[in-house]
């Protein structure tokens, strides 16, 4: 019967995984596959038979049709199939007398396809037979049987296989390892140079396709490797890992998974040192027959890669396999890399270069500034391009303002002339920047060795914790400060601890409990626990962990206020209730990371942003300087005189708004999926409006060839119906920018009496009485 | 005169060029002078291997030292002009906090800016730079005030205070005005946020130094090593009893003192870093 696949099993149980020879059966299953549709259809229909119950009645128990002992046996060679006399539907089975048809009574009116798929299962029913009856692993046995047994189900109920039970169904964990090790390149790589990043994503490739490939070790050799591990949770992995991967891959009725894409980070970690030692192995023994180019890459990168992998895989704290890891773009939070992170011993921040603060102050002001100027939409990330045309500030401007305040000689304003002015944690930047102060995270650890120096700066943070928290017992402080599961930043200054903020990250529920927050007393009021706090700040988001939770002592809620903490709590209780330590008599309090923050550069760029503003409106005032004679009608008993009547109001640039005190109100009532809905009936009704035809999809190259020569930030409805749909609009103003930047764009390049200019004018006209309709616009 | 932030900030940038251009003749003042000081050591090579001084090579010898002493002293001149300029910045500094502190300004100075400020105005405490045979005056260093002085407006003094729990400590105070019919000082603490005024005896009140004293010239004017004195605790606006553990070397340098503190195991805090300005005689309370 199922003569072809002897071979299959035999040689698969042999392969350790990226076989040729698998290959080859599964080439030889095809082909048995394909013989089969080519039956004649009586003799489909008694393979078919020999699966199907007889449906005489419901006493006859019969599962299948058995057919006379003559001439089948002697079939050896599955191409004389064709040859052989076929049964009669009126053939009587052997085991309940009745006939062939009687069997497939249920299958006469089936199409030829639907036959065709039966019989590929019946191939497959055939192949598990032999590997049961081949197997010696009792594991494997018994999951051969099972899936034997599912298929058999199948075709008599004519349904599609789904393997069901207590093994759950893929994926079976939140983060796929394709994903996770797609996250791992992006955390550990992204920041080197673009050639390097590209050969780790080719090596992470070729990861992935091995271990897709893998073969994995019987539970019964695993438990030879690690005699003391839980077999349990590895025969669990390994049944899904046959049921769902392997066994689908020559048994094509069963539904075929990728292991990379349903197991995660629990799955690897079991496998991860078997697998990482016999794939070196193999490409050791086979280096000489790899290409030159990619010998070098497996050979000498390859390892590298792997333990890096391994690092970070065995750390619990690693924000790659976090289900939220966001990869944020390079060149922002570059300059405080974090080498050791999979490291418990120790992580280093690296001191900040003066010109790469510069640069990536000035870049970002820039940005910033230019996004203020376009209208006052929110900012998204890295977004210059939603640019008003007409009334933009030149980039000579800029340029030329940044020149004058960033030269420090141009700059003697008075906050150089008064440094008290100047922001709170100014001096500690410039400590830091000159190497007077440094930041380090530090840690005990209990499975790798911890450096003397680590130890003795932990020494130095326990005093300065408890000289500084005298309310603290010195004990408690030492066990949190020594615990493995707390780190603590140290600021080290002449080589020794003089603050800290020892903290505890749960990654899991995605927040970090402050611990003990202290700087010693003869080094307080310079700005160190600012600092101190913006550098955990910057680390956490670098870590992708968001949230800060405290519990402040009276003295210390000033302290937090500062650093933006509010009583407020913005995570559910349920997130952090027995996790953070309790304290009585103190208050709960709490801080929300924003990721687009770079917090150690926060005041010197706002402080940029404001000076810009600052010249801009003086070179506004140089220009249009000019005196008006004070307003009379007043004394002559007028209460209120519109605004824009005022004389010279409008060349300052002064635009009517509509309101200002309604603005709040406006933001405040509509949360994101009210938002969500209210802008997407705006923009249905918009889009099915009579005039919006020149809007609805982008302009054509092709018909406009030079329309965007003219018109460098496009947009239309399709556009934005693209972007509400990616939920890009998280404020109403980026969604009004977006309509009108597609109007005066219109406006722009065509002529006012136009037919597109008309429709411009009037849908907007539409949109705005939608918008308020919606209560989206401010009255 | 009212000194509104930026006409401060314009004389104090006056100022600044005046030192920039001072700086630079002091120095074309010391390469002139370096050709009479190269005279005088060629001389005294001369005399050294004549043995023998002639009436001439006297007379010769003499001018030129005259010569130098005027070159030096013109030196002088412009370095003290240089540092009289730096001292004007500190009064245009000290008097705009006033005046801002007079008209009710709520340009309050942060916590962190008060102590920069308290650093800064101890490190550009006026230097005594004395003439030949000249004692330190008053208010040098450790040099204590006449008992008959009366501190000024704006300067700042230790005031010893009753604090609310009963607790008596010695506060950085402003002088408010010194009433003279009943010998009391009303005073400010330097710390904005205690919003309370005090009205103290003299007895409250002990002047900071007005000048710092040069270890290097003037030795006696310093505390000695092992003197128990008053010091203000670094970052703070307190002062609490310590024992001078190491003299400055230089006039930049500060003392090295040790706190009493019961809460270190050997009494006394760690050595820390005071400046003159913020280390004066101890008074001790009498019982």
């Amino acid at each position: 019967m199922a003569d072809t696949c002897n071979q299959t099993t035999v040689n698969n149980a042999s392969t350790t995984g990226v076989g040729t020879i698998r290959l080859n059966n599964i080439q030889k299953i095809q082909m048995r596959k394909q013989q089969v549709r080519e039956w004649p259809h009586p003799k489909k229909l008694e393979k078919l038979a020999v699966y199907s119950s007889c449906k005489v009645d419901e006493s006859c128990k019969c599962n299948g049709w058995k057919n006379p002992p003559a001439p089948t046996n002697v079939n050896t060679m599955p191409g004389m199939n064709i040859a052989l006399p076929t049964a009669n539907l009126t053939d009587p089975c052997r085991s309940c007398s009745h006939t062939l048809s009687e069997h497939v009574s249920h299958l006469l009116n089936s199409t030829n396809e639907e036959l065709n798929q039966l019989l590929s299962l019946v191939v497959d029913i055939e192949n598990l037979f032999v590997c049961v009856n081949k197997e010696e692993d009792p594991d494997n046995k018994q999951v051969y049987f099972c899936l034997f047994k599912l298929l058999r189900k199948c075709i008599m109920q004519m349904t599609k296989p789904v393997v069901e039970g207590p093994l759950g169904s893929p994926p079976f964990e939140k983060l796929s390892i394709s994903k996770g090790v797609a996250n791992f390149v992006m955390f550990k790589y992204s920041q080197q140079t673009p050639k390097e990043f590209q050969k780790m994503g080719d090596l992470a490739k070729m990861f992935i396709h091995c271990l897709n490939h893998w073969k994995l070790e019987t539970p019964t050799q695993w438990k030879q490797h690690y005699p003391q591990a839980d077999l349990s949770v590895y025969r669990m992995s390994y049944t899904r890992w046959l049921c769902y991967c392997n066994v689908p891959t020559y048994c094509d009725s069963l539904p075929c998974y990728d292991t990379s894409a349903i197991f995660g980070r629990t799955f690897l970690r079991l496998i991860y040192s078997t697998v990482q030692r016999q794939l070196m192995d193999r490409f050791i023994a086979e280096k000489d027959r790899l290409p030159p180019e990619r010998r070098d890459m497996i050979i000498n990168q390859f390892p590298k890669f792997l333990a890096d992998m391994e690092m970070e895989l065995g750390n619990d704290a690693s924000p790659v396999w976090d289900p939220s890891y966001v990869h944020r773009p390079a060149n922002h939070h570059e300059n405080i890399k974090d080498e050791n992170v999979a490291q418990p011993g120790e992580a280093t921040f690296h001191r900040l270069t003066t010109n790469g603060i510069v640069r990536s102050i000035s870049k970002d002001a820039e940005k910033n500034l230019l996004k203020r100027q376009a209208d006052n939409e929110s900012s998204t990330e890295g977004d210059t391009k939603r640019l008003r045309l007409s009334d933009d500030i030149s980039e000579e401007t800029v340029a030329q303002i940044l020149a004058v305040i960033n030269d420090p000689k141009k700059m003697l304003g008075p906050e150089s002339v008064f440094p008290e002015n100047a922001p709170r944690d100014e001096a500690a930047k410039q400590e830091e920047r000159r190497g007077l102060i440094s930041f380090h995270v530090v840690g005990n650890s209990l499975t790798q060795t911890v450096s003397k120096q680590t130890m003795s700066w932990l020494v130095g943070l326990q005093n300065v914790f408890s000289h500084q928290l005298p309310r603290m017992p010195k004990e408690y402080i030492t066990r949190l400060v020594f615990d493995c599961k707390h780190r603590t930043l140290a600021l080290i200054k002449d080589g020794r601890p003089i603050g800290g903020i020892c903290f505890r990250m749960f990654p899991t529920q995605g927040f970090t409990e402050i611990v003990f927050c202290a700087v010693t007393s003869s080094e307080q009021v310079k700005g160190y626990g600012t600092h101190l706090m913006n550098h955990i700040k910057d680390y956490h988001i670098k870590h992708n962990v968001l949230h800060f939770l405290t519990f402040a002592d009276e003295y210390a809620i000033g302290y937090f206020k500062k650093q933006g903490f509010s009583k407020e709590i913005k995570l559910p209780k349920s997130v952090y209730n027995g996790y953070i330590k309790d304290y009585e008599g103190a208050t709960l309090m709490g801080c929300e990371l924003n990721p687009r923050i770079i917090y150690t550069e926060f005041t010197a760029i706002i402080r940029k942003q404001k000076e810009i503003v600052k010249h801009l409106i003086e070179m506004k005032q140089q220009e249009i300087s000019q005196v008006h004679p004070g307003l009379n009608c007043f004394k002559d008993g007028v209460r209120e005189i519109p605004i824009d009547s005022i004389p010279g109001l409008k060349l300052t640039g002064w635009r009517p708004s509509h309101g200002y005190g309604s603005k709040r109100v406006i933001e405040e009532t509509f949360d994101a999926e009210q938002l969500y809905q209210a802008l997407r009936s705006v923009l249905n009704q918009v889009r099915s409006h009579p005039s919006s035809w020149p809007f609805l999809k982008p302009v054509d190259r092709a018909e406009v060839p030079d329309y965007y020569d003219h018109i460098k930030f496009p947009m239309d409805l399709k556009t934005m119906g693209d972007r509400l749909k990616n939920r890009y609009y998280v404020h109403r103003k980026l969604f009004m920018a977006d309509i009108s930047r597609m109007f005066s764009n219109c406006r722009h390049y065509n002529e006012a009496d136009t037919e597109y200019c008309k429709c411009a004018n009037a849908l907007e006209k539409y949109y705005i009485a939608k918008m308020k309709d919606a209560g989206l616009w401010e009255k | 005169m009212a000194l509104s932030l930026d006409s401060a900030t314009q004389q104090v940038q006056e100022r600044l060029k005046g030192i920039y251009k001072l700086v630079k003749q002091i120095q074309e003042e010391k390469i002139r002078n370096e050709g009479n000081l190269n005279a005088v050591i060629k001389a005294h090579e001369k005399l050294q291997s004549d043995d023998k001084i002639s009436p001439y090579h006297k007379s010769k010898l003499k001018g030129l030292y005259c010569s130098v002493v005027a070159d030096a002293e013109k030196e002088e001149d412009l370095i003290r002009k240089a540092l009289s300029k730096i001292y004007e910045i500190r009064v245009i500094r000290h008097e705009r906090r006033i005046q801002a502190k007079q008209a009710g300004s709520k340009e309050t100075i942060r916590r962190g800016a008060l102590m920069k400020m308290l650093l800064i105005t101890a490190q550009t405490l006026p230097l005594w730079i004395s003439k030949t045979g000249q004692q330190p005056p008053a208010l040098c260093g450790a040099v204590p005030a006449d008992p008959t002085y009366v501190a000024k407006l704006g300067d700042i003094v230790a005031a010893l205070v009753k604090s609310t729990d009963g607790d008596e400590n010695w506060i950085l105070a402003e002088v408010v005005q010194y009433l003279a019919s009943s010998g009391r000082y009303e005073v400010d603490d330097i710390d904005e946020e205690q919003k309370e005024r005090h009205t103290l005896s003299k007895r409250r009140i002990i002047p900071l130094p007005l000048m710092r004293a040069n270890p290097e010239t003037d030795p006696d004017a310093l505390f000695p090593k092992g003197a128990t004195v008053m010091a203000l605790y670094p970052q703070t606006t307190c002062f609490y009893k310590a024992v001078i553990n190491q003299l400055p070397q230089t006039a930049q340098d500060e003392y090295q003192v040790l706190f009493e503190d019961s809460s270190y195991s050997e009494g006394f805090s760690p050595p820390l870093m005071v400046a003159q300005r913020y280390v004066i005689a101890i008074k001790e309370k009498k019982k």
